[in-house]
C-alpha cells in the first residue's frame, strides 16, 4: 500500500485513508490530511526527509515517519 | 460583594499558529508584542487593556497558536485548559478566533471547535490580501449565517476593519445570548466529520473573482468545478512565488548549502557591519565621560560617577551596535518566512541527535538570549526533545557574551576587523557544534538521563514568503535593544558601584611617594595598583587565586568572573573598573586594551593578558553556565533542579578544564 512517504517530488496523489493506529494520525488529520483531498509532494529536504507537501492551498513540512500514516492512490489509477 | 460582577470582562484571541493573533492584539491594545512569520511565535498568554480610543472596558488576551482543541501533549493540554479557564484571568466572555482566509479550510477547524464549545465567538478573517492574490474572496455574510456567529474581515497590520470588530465585540459582550453547547467532538472521526462540513461550507462561501458575471451560469458553474477539482490551479495551490523561492531554498542539495551560508553570514556580519558604528559610539561615550569628569572636578564622587558608572556602562554600550545587528538580522529572517524552512532543512540531522526541527528556532534565538529561547522550546511537543533542546541552549553564544568576545578579539587582533569577524563566527559555530555533540552524547544515554515516553514527530506549516517589512524589523530591533539595555544596565551599574567600593576601600596608602617626582604617570599608576592590591576586593579575590593561577589568571579576573553570574556583560565593565580606563586615549575600549596589555601578575611579573590567556577566556565564556536567570528559567520550564544542576556542573566544569588545556596547550606550543 502506498503512502505519502513513497511519493517522488512533484508527484500528485489523493488521500485514500488515514491509519489511525499510527501515533501521529491525530495531528496529521488536524493539519487537514483527510481522505479525498488531493496533495502534491513539492520538495524533499536533504536525506529525502522531511517532505514539503501542498495541501488545501498550504505548504506543510512533514517527516517521512509521520507521512507514513497517510495512505494515498495516484489519480489515474482509480 | 460578588467577585464575578466586579471582574472585568475578558476577550480572548484564539487561532491557529501564524494566523495574525498577535498582530491583531497589538492593533487593539497598542502594545508592541513581537509578530513573526513563523508558526509558534507566541508561547505565553499575555493580557492588556484595549486602547482608550475604542472606549471598551474589557481585558484582551493573546494566546499561543493551537491547531485544534485536542491536546496531543501534556503541555498542550495546559494551553488548552487555560483557554477554557485561565488561572489568573478567568473564563473568556468573548472569544475572537482568527482565521487565515488563504488557509480557510484548515483554519476553520479550530473556529468550528470553539463555536461548538459554547463560547460567544467572533470569527476574524485575516490575510484577505493573500486570498485575493489567488483571485478568490470569502462571502463573510454568508459564512456568518452558516456558522451562526459574527464574521468580520480585518487586516490587523493596517487597521482595516478594526472599528467594526470593536463594534462586534461590544455587542457580543452585552448580549446575553444563551449558547448551544454541542457535544465536544474530539475524536479523529469527529475531526474528519468537521472537515467534511467545512468542505461543504467552503463551496458556498468561496467566490472566484475570475468568474465572469455575464457568463451563462451553467458554464460558470462548470468552470468553477473545474478549478476546484483541477490539479495545480486556483485555491488549492499554494502561493506561486513561494513555490518558486522554495524550489531554490528547499532544493535537496542547495537548500542545506544556502542554509549554512545564511547562518555564517549572520555571524560574520555582526563584526563587519558593526565596527565602524562601534568606533563612533565609543568616541561619543568617551567624550561624555571626560565631560562629566571635568564638570565634577577632582574628587571622590567624580571618580565614582565617571569611572565607576559611566565607564563601566560605556565599555559595554560600545558593543551595542553588534547586538543591534544581530537582532536586525534575526528580525529579517523571522519576517521573511525562512525560519520554518530552516527548521525543515535541519530536522533530519537534528533528529539523529535526539533533537527536532522545532529545536532550530529556540537554538537560533539562543544567540540573542537564552531566556526567551528556553521558553520558545515549549513549541516542541516531545518532552525528551524539549528537555534536550533546553539543555543545550546555554551553549549558544548569547548577545551578553558579545561584549566579552568583542573586547578579547580586539585585544588579540587589534584593528583586524575582517579576521575578528571570521573568528567570531568560528566561535559561534564551535558553540553550536559542541552543543550538538553534547546532545548526541546525552541522546545515547537517554535511558538514564531523560527517560520519557516517545513519539517524535515533525509537522509544520510553511508560511508564505514575504518581503520583510523593514519598519517592522526596525521596531522589533529597537525594542530588543532597549530591553537589552534595561536588563544589563542596572546590573552593570549596581556591580560597578559594588566593585568601585570594594576596590577603593580601605584605600590605605602603602607606597612611599615622597622621594619620587610628583607628576610622573608611572607613580600614579603605582599608587593605583597598590591601592587595589590592598582593597577589600583583593581580600575576596585572593581566596580565588589558587583556582585562577592554573589558568594563568589572577584574582582580578577571578573577581570579574564572579560578577558575571549577574550578567555576562559585567565582565567587561568590571575589567574597565579594575584596570582603570584612563583618559589619555580618545577611545574607551582602546584604553582598556592598553591597560590590559600592561597588567602584570603581581608576584611573578608575568603579563596577565596574553594570547594564551585571552584565548582561554574566550573558551571559558563559550562553555561556562554563568547566568542566574538562565538557571532560574530552566528550573521553571523543566519543573525541577535536576537539569539546571547538571548543566552547572557539566558546563562550568568543562569550561574550567578546557580553559586550562587551552592556556597551557598554547603556552606549550610557545604561544604565550
Ligand atoms: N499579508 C498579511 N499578513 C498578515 C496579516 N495579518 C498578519 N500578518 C502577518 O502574519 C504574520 C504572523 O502574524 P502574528 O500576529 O505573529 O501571528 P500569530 O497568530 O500571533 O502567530 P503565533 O503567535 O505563531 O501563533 C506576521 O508576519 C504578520 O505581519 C494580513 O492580514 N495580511
Ligand atoms: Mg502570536
Amino acid at each position: 500500500m502506498m503512502t505519502v512517504a513513497d511519493l517522488h517530488s512533484g508527484q500528485t496523489a489523493i488521500i485514500k485513508n488515514i491509519d489511525f493506529s499510527h501515533p501521529s494520525s491525530c495531528r496529521v488529520v488536524e493539519y487537514g490530511f483527510t481522505p479525498g483531498q488531493e496533495l502534491q509532494v513539492i520538495n524533499k529536504s536533504i536525506f529525502n526527509d522531511p517532505l514539503s507537501v501542498s495541501l488545501r492551498g498550504a505548504l506543510i513540512a512533514i517527516r517521512k515517519q509521520d507521512a507514513r500514516c497517510i495512505e494515498v492512490f495516484l489519480p489515474n489509477e482509480h | 460583594m460578588n467577585i464575578e460582577t466586579e471582574r472585568k470582562k475578558l476577550v480572548t484571541l484564539v487561532g491557529p499558529p501564524n494566523s495574525g493573533k498577535t498582530t491583531l492584539f497589538n492593533a487593539l491594545s497598542g502594545k508592541k508584542h513581537k509578530t513573526v512569520n513563523y508558526p509558534g511565535a507566541t508561547i505565553e498568554y499575555s493580557i492588556s487593556s484595549f486602547l482608550d480610543q475604542f472606549s471598551l472596558d474589557a481585558r484582551l488576551m493573546d494566546s499561543p497558536g493551537i491547531i485544534s482543541l485536542i491536546p496531543v501533549s501534556p503541555d498542550e493540554k495546559v494551553t488548552i485548559d487555560n483557554l477554557y479557564n485561565h488561572p489568573d484571568f478567568g473564563k473568556p466572555d468573548v472569544v475572537v478566533v482568527t482565521v487565515d482566509s488563504s488557509q480557510f479550510s484548515r483554519h476553520l477547524l479550530l473556529a468550528r471547535q470553539i463555536i461548538d464549545s459554547g463560547f460567544k465567538t467572533i470569527v476574524v478573517l485575516t490575510m484577505n490580501d493573500l486570498l485575493k492574490e489567488k483571485n478568490f474572496e470569502i462571502d463573510g455574510r454568508h459564512l456568518s449565517v452558516m456558522l451562526g456567529c459574527d464574521v468580520i474581515k480585518c487586516d490587523p497590520r493596517s487597521g482595516d476593519g478594526i472599528d467594526s470588530l470593536i463594534g462586534l465585540i461590544k455587542t457580543n459582550l452585552e448580549i446575553n445570548k444563551e449558547q448551544i453547547h454541542r457535544k465536544n467532538r474530539h475524536s479523529e472521526d469527529d475531526i474528519l466529520c468537521i472537515y467534511r462540513e467545512i468542505e461543504e461550507l467552503e463551496k458556498k462561501v468561496l467566490r472566484d473573482l475570475n468568474e465572469n458575471h455575464h457568463e451563462d451560469p451553467h458554464i460558470a458553474k462548470a468552470n468553477k468545478e473545474l478549478v476546484i477539482a483541477g490539479r495545480g490551479s486556483g485555491i488549492k495551490m499554494p502561493d506561486s512565488l513561494t513555490l518558486k523561492i522554495d524550489s531554490v531554498l528547499l532544493h535537496k542539495f542547495w537548500g542545506i548549502f544556502i542554509f549554512m551560508v545564511i547562518m555564517s553570514l549572520m555571524f560574520t556580519s555582526i563584526f563587519w557591519v558593526a565596527s565602524p558604528v562601534m568606533d563612533l559610539v565609543d568616541t561619543a561615550i568617551h567624550s561624555f565621560e571626560s565631560f562629566v569628569n571635568n564638570g565634577l572636578g577632582d574628587n571622590w564622587y567624580s571618580d565614582l560617577i565617571a569611572k565607576g558608572i559611566i565607564g563601566g556602562l560605556g565599555v559595554v554600550l560600545v558593543f551595542l551596535p553588534q547586538i543591534v545587528i544581530l537582532f536586525f538580522v534575526l528580525g529579517l529572517l523571522e519576517d521573511s518566512g525562512y525560519l520554518a524552512r530552516g527548521a525543515m532543512i535541519i530536522d533530519k540531522p537534528l533528529s539523529m541527535l535526539g533533537l527536532n526541527g522545532r529545536s532550530f528556532v529556540p537554538m537560533l534565538s539562543g544567540f540573542a538570549c537564552a531566556i526567551p529561547a528556553i521558553m520558545a522550546a515549549r513549541t516542541i511537543q516531545n518532552k525528551r526533545e524539549r528537555y534536550l533542546t533546553i539543555f543545550i541552549i546555554p551553549l549558544m553564544s548569547c548577545s551578553a557574551r558579545l561584549p566579552v568576545y568583542g573586547l578579547l578579539l580586539a585585544f588579540l587582533f587589534p584593528g583586524k576587523y575582517f579576521l575578528s569577524g571570521i573568528i567570531l563566527s568560528l566561535i559561534y559555530i564551535t558553540g553550536v557544534l559542541i552543543s550538538l555533540i553534547v546532545a548526541g552524547i546525552i541522546n545515547r544515554y537517554k535511558k538514564t538521563l531523560l527517560n520519557f515516553e516517545d513519539n517524535s514527530s515533525f509537522i509544520m506549516e510553511l508560511p508564505v514568503y514575504r518581503v520583510p517589512k523593514i519598519s517592522n524589523v526596525f521596531k522589533n530591533t529597537y525594542s530588543n535593544a532597549v530591553q537589552y539595555i534595561q536588563k544589563a544596565g542596572p546590573t552593570i551599574i549596581i556591580f560597578s558601584l559594588i566593585l568601585w567600593l570594594l576596590t577603593n576601600f580601605p584605600g590605605k596608602p602603602t607606597v612611599d611617594t615622597s622621594n619620587l617626582p610628583k607628576d610622573d604617570p608611572s607613580v600614579s599608576r603605582l599608587i593605583e595598583s597598590e591601592r587595589i592590591n590592598n582593597s577589600y576586593a583583593a581580600e575576596i579575590g585572593k581566596i580565588m587565586e589558587p583556582v585562577m593561577r592554573p589558568l594563568g589568571l589572577d584574582w582580578r579576573v577571578g573577581v570579574s568572573l564572579i560578577a558575571t553570574f549577574a550578567a555576562r556583560e559585567v565582565f567587561v565593565s568590571s575589567l574597565a573598573l579594575i584596570f582603570k580606563v584612563t583618559e589619555s586615549d580618545d577611545n574607551m575600549s582602546q584604553s582598556l586594551i592598553n591597560e590590559m596589555k600592561n597588567a602584570k601578575i603581581k608576584d611573578t611579573g608575568q603579563n596577565l593578558f596574553t594570547t594564551a590567556t585571552a584565548a582561554g577566556l574566550i573558551v571559558f565564556f563559550m562553555l561556562a553556565l554563568q547566568c542566574i536567570s538562565t538557571i532560574a528559567i530552566t528550573k521553571k520550564e523543566t519543573g525541577g533542579w535536576r537539569i539546571p544542576v547538571l548543566q552547572i556542573i557539566i558546563y562550568t566544569g568543562a569550561a574550567y578544564i578546557m580553559t586550562f588545556i587551552t592556556v597551557n596547550g598554547l603556552r606549550f606550543l610557545g604561544i604565550n
